[in-house]
């Protein structure tokens, strides 16, 4: 995506040769200023802040004293701050797989299926399916509370409906199950993302081509599997890399359901919630934006890392098909 | 011909099984919020009748929180967020993509950053420029955020579109001697207004359901926004569930609304934005 | 190879008709070409034979077989699109061999039909290729490679030179054409391009808003056309036609006359309407001539004349609103304001009643 925006740099136009320099300067402050200054102000320099705060501690009288690297030294091996961190990075990284195995194979298979041709009802479907990705994550979150819940007993109900009742269990309330359990939550809000994603990238391929593969001898089957999907891997690359920067941005669904101490016993904690617990402080803990800060720095690293690795290493080899 | 019948009619089956999962908890949630405390937990997938349909939770809720002052919170915000990521973002667009100068590739690389990395991670700096410019807990503060998250995307699909305008329109306005500025205002854009659609899919959708920037920014009644409102008045009062239900119905209605009548032009904006 | 009959083969999309009563017979080895304008249904009728569209009602039969209700892919066809439709992640030699893998082709049978194909268009050197290096006439060529190997009983083309430019149409359809005589394979081909159909076909089928408007050998529907339609459709420039009506009818003449047309007698007698009814006499601009037998005369200024180098066309205006292109050769074509009279023997004229049917003459 990035390689593209420097493909629709045009060349120069004969106009800004002609016009006196100080009022193409003037004319490009009027366009550019506002975006730009806003942009770097409310989102760079933020940022930027955040990872200059990170090298600081707050000093007994308040003042920051510069200590380099400590406070990530002190993340990342101080049992005080390392357990939690680390129980919040692993559980962030378990949320991320569990988008990639469930959400994104379901999102394909429904875009592929939504893709068939004359499809009778595509467009209902698709607005349908499409509907919780609209909603709150906060509505979703609480939702879903309340349907799991075992005093309402609307889950319950339904899986002793189709005999499976002995399958429940107050996941939500669980430790070992409460994070996978908002993670399918979380999967089933988004997939629509995905899925639109997946769905125009497939209306891209040419009628002409599935009717060749037919006449080759494929079913619809073979046809997904052989020649659409090898086509739309670089729409399901981008699916990825913003499924992971997402995810190990998120923090809504947690925090609206189980509040920031991401219970039961943290096992529902991930870095978003971490860092605001850091930030801002709980029942047990004074808040510390120097340690927040430090949190902040390394989610952004980590998501850095993610990004690199996806435009120099995944990108480069996906080829874009143009037809 | 009977054999591919069978596989459409298998494809309708699991399309529509899986559009019972994706509504069935929302219209359950709504259809419940009509029924009386009883008839919740009595008979949860009935439909309200004439015994059970009970407004006590609307009731309750509309007295109890200040849900209007925090549905128009959330319009403003969202309307005027998107309101200045377009113009801004337009007048962004149209500069870099028409007028080439040293550093503007470099200048839309870095606009392009944004796109990635999320804001959300320099909120510690935020939250104390806000405090220390006094703008701590104004809407103001939330419209200057979300402007700032969502300029890259804007920029990046309205560059797009404008490179699809035919330059022909431009060089005509220019033998005729109009002066740059107008042509921006008059002859660009008006035709993005396709564009609008799409831009506003990216932008409107995640500010109006932000969690995380009104929790930090907004502290009092007045400010906060009907998500941030929701939230809180859920934690409030979770035993409560006729409030409950009628809450979350009642910020579920009109997103839905809204939904359905522009679903075509959202969905027709996502796919277009996203084939770029 | 095979024959391939279609038996009054209707196609229709709810209410609206696509194709109506479709009966054609395709002898083996034969060229068949589909051509008419836009919307009258000869793709849809190429799907249809391919398998890739159904059928509303009526038979195809492909040989012996009935094959209304197989898969293309089972009908012994392969088919070249219009926009090659080469798998772009693929090779050219993954190209030609995907189909035969999934038919359980052996490794040996694939690579020796690669080879006979390659050998035959010239593919030897781009076979490791994929799509997005080739030109467009290579990639029309790989896509024609790709339905040889198939071994079929029927080839179908749908528009393949259409997105090709001027120069290398020409030289595809030749080779095409030499295809054709080498292979000896049963081919229908579509195009909206009437020089293409006349120059590739054993036999053309115009058609017309979903019917065949005739069928024949290019020479016979061009000396022969049965109606306006194809009378105007077949030959480039098209055909002249100029509005008559009949003064008198004798025993074995009828005397017509028109704007700008005085009356003048043709041995049409016997199937000509009655007087009064109006006609339509058409004339080829290469068939005007200065000194023609017969009593046909037509005339007027020379309102512009284009020069092609030893073919001219000239533009002549013979009555209000009513002009006529003829063709002159040599250097003494008439100039821009010459008045000028011209002719055409009986033999070259043709006549259609009001429904635009052909009215024999002779």
């Amino acid at each position: 995506m990035l390689t593209d925006i420097l493909t629709i740099m045009p060349t120069p136009s004969q106009v800004v040769a002609a016009m006196p320099r100080s009022r193409f300067i003037g004319l490009m402050l009027l366009f550019l200023g506002p975006a730009v200054a806003i942009y770097t102000l409310f989102s760079i320099y933020p940022l930027l802040a955040t990872i200059s705060l990170s090298t600081y501690s707050t000093g007994p009288t308040g003042d920051h004293i510069f200590v380099g690297l400590a406070n990530f030294i002190t993340l990342l091996t101080d049992s005080v701050w390392s357990k939690p961190f680390w129980n919040a990075f692993f559980n962030n990284l378990l949320l991320f797989l569990v988008h990639m195995v469930v959400q994104n194979p379901i999102g394909i298979a429904l875009a592929g299926l939504l893709s068939l041709p004359a499809l009778r009802f595509r467009a209902t479907y698709r607005t349908l399916i499409f509907l919780p990705t609209m909603l709150s994550v906060v509505i979703i979150g609480f939702a879903w509370n309340l349907i799991l819940s075992p005093l309402w007993g609307v889950a319950e109900g339904f899986l002793k409906a189709i005999g499976l009742g002995a399958w429940f269990a107050p996941w939500l309330g669980l430790p070992s199950t409460a994070l996978v359990t908002l993670s399918l939550i979380s999967v089933w809000q988004f997939i629509g993302i995905p899925m639109m994603l997946i769905y125009a990238s497939l209306l891209n391929i040419p009628e002409e081509l599935v009717d060749a593969a037919r006449v080759d001898g494929l079913g619809q089957l073979r046809i997904f599997f052989h020649i659409k999907l090898p086509l739309i891997l670089p729409t399901i690359g981008m699916v990825s890399i913003l499924t992971f920067v997402g995810n190990f941005n998120a923090f809504d669904l947690i925090y609206a359901v189980k509040g920031a101490l991401a219970g039961p016993n943290f096992a529902s904690d991930i870095l978003g919630t971490y860092f605001y617990r850091t930030f801002f402080g709980y029942q047990l803990q004074v808040g510390s934006p120097t340690m927040g800060a430090t949190v902040a720095t390394v989610m952004f690293l980590i998501i850095l890392v993610g990004v690199c690795v996806y435009l120099f290493l995944v990108q480069r080899r996906m080829l874009r098909y143009t037809f | 011909m009977t054999r591919s019948r069978i596989t459409r009619l298998g494809v309708h089956a699991v399309l529509f099984a899986y559009v019972l999962l994706a509504i069935l908890p929302i219209l359950l949630v709504v259809m419940n919020s009509f029924k009386s405390h009883d008839a919740i937990f009595g008979a949860p997938l009935a439909l309200p009748n004439a015994d059970t349909f009970s407004l006590i939770g609307y009731q309750k809720v509309l007295a109890k929180s200040h849900a209007v002052t925090y549905f128009l919170n959330s319009m403003i915000v969202t309307l005027g967020s998107m309101f200045l990521v377009l113009l801004f973002g337009a007048m962004a667009a149209w500069a870099l993509t028409e007028y080439k100068f040293r550093g503007s590739t470099l200048l839309a690389l870095f606009l392009s950053i944004g796109i990635m990395v999320p804001i959300r991670l320099g909120s510690v700096a935020i939250v104390a420029m806000m405090r220390q410019s006094g703008l701590n807990d104004t809407l103001t503060a939330l419209v200057l955020v979300y402007v700032a998250q969502g300029l890259p995307m804007a920029i990046f699909i309205l560059s797009e579109f404008i490179e699809q305008i035919p330059k022909d329109l431009r060089d005509a306005a220019r033998c005729d001697g109009v002066p740059e500025t107008r042509i921006f205002f008059e002859v660009i854009a008006p035709l993005l207004r396709p564009a609008i659609a799409t831009v506003a899919v990216f932008t409107m959708v995640p500010v109006w359901n932000d969690l995380w920037f009104p929790l930090l920014l907004t502290s009092s009644d007045s400010t906060h926004t009907i998500t941030l409102g929701v939230q809180q008045f859920l934690g409030q009062y979770t035993t409560d569930w006729n409030s409950v239900l009628s809450a979350l119905s009642l910020a579920i209605l009109p997103v839905v609304v809204i939904y359905v009548i522009f679903s075509r032009q959202l969905i027709s904006g996502l796919t277009a934005g996203a084939v770029k | 190879m095979a024959t391939l009959r279609i038996d009054k083969l209707n196609k229709s999309y709810g209410d609206a008709a696509i194709l109506r009563d479709i009966d054609l017979s395709i002898s083996e080895g034969e060229f068949v070409v589909l051509v008419g304008p836009s919307g009258c249904g000869k793709s849809t009728l190429l799907r249809m034979i391919a398998g890739l569209d159904g059928v509303t009602s009526g038979d195809i039969f492909i040989g012996e077989r009935r094959v209304n209700n197989l898969e293309p892919s089972q009908r012994k066809i392969a088919m070249v699109f219009q926009s090659y439709a080469l798998y772009p992640h693929m090779n050219v030699k993954k190209n030609m061999t995907f189909g035969l893998k999934f038919a359980g082709l052996a490794q040996p049978e694939m690579d020796r039909r690669v080879a006979e194909a390659a050998r035959m268009l010239q593919l030897g050197p781009l076979l490791e290729r994929r799509p997005r290096d080739l030109s467009g006439g290579q990639r029309q060529r790989v896509a024609i490679g790709r339905a040889i190997v198939r071994e079929p009983d029927v080839f179908l083309f749908d528009e393949p030179l259409s997105n090709l430019d001027a120069a290398l149409r020409v030289s595809t359809r030749v080779e095409i054409a030499k295809l054709h005589r080498l292979l000896g394979a049963t081919m229908v081909y579509v195009t909206h391009d009437q020089i293409e159909a006349m120059t590739l076909a054993d036999r053309i089928v115009v058609m017309n808003h979903g019917r065949v408007a005739q069928s024949g050998k290019p020479l016979d529907l061009y000396y022969d056309p049965a109606n306006l339609f194809v009378a105007g459709f077949i030959g480039s420039p098209a055909m002249n036609f100029f509005k008559a009506k009949v003064d008198k009818k004798g025993a074995a003449t009828v005397t017509l006359s028109g704007d700008g047309l005085p009356p003048f007698d043709l041995a049409a007698a016997a199937f000509a309407p009655p007087p009064g009814a109006p006609v339509t006499i058409g004339v080829r601009p290469e068939h005007l001539i200065a000194d023609a037998p017969g009593q046909f005369r037509i005339g007027g200024a020379v309102e512009l004349v284009e020069r092609l180098g030893e073919t001219s066309y000239a533009h002549v205006r013979v009555a209000e609103g009513v002009t006529l292109i003829a063709e002159m050769r040599g250097r003494d074509a008439p100039k821009a304001g010459d008045s000028i009279i011209l002719g055409a023997p009986d033999r070259d004229l043709h006549l259609f009643d009001e429904r635009g049917e052909r009215i024999a003459i002779g």
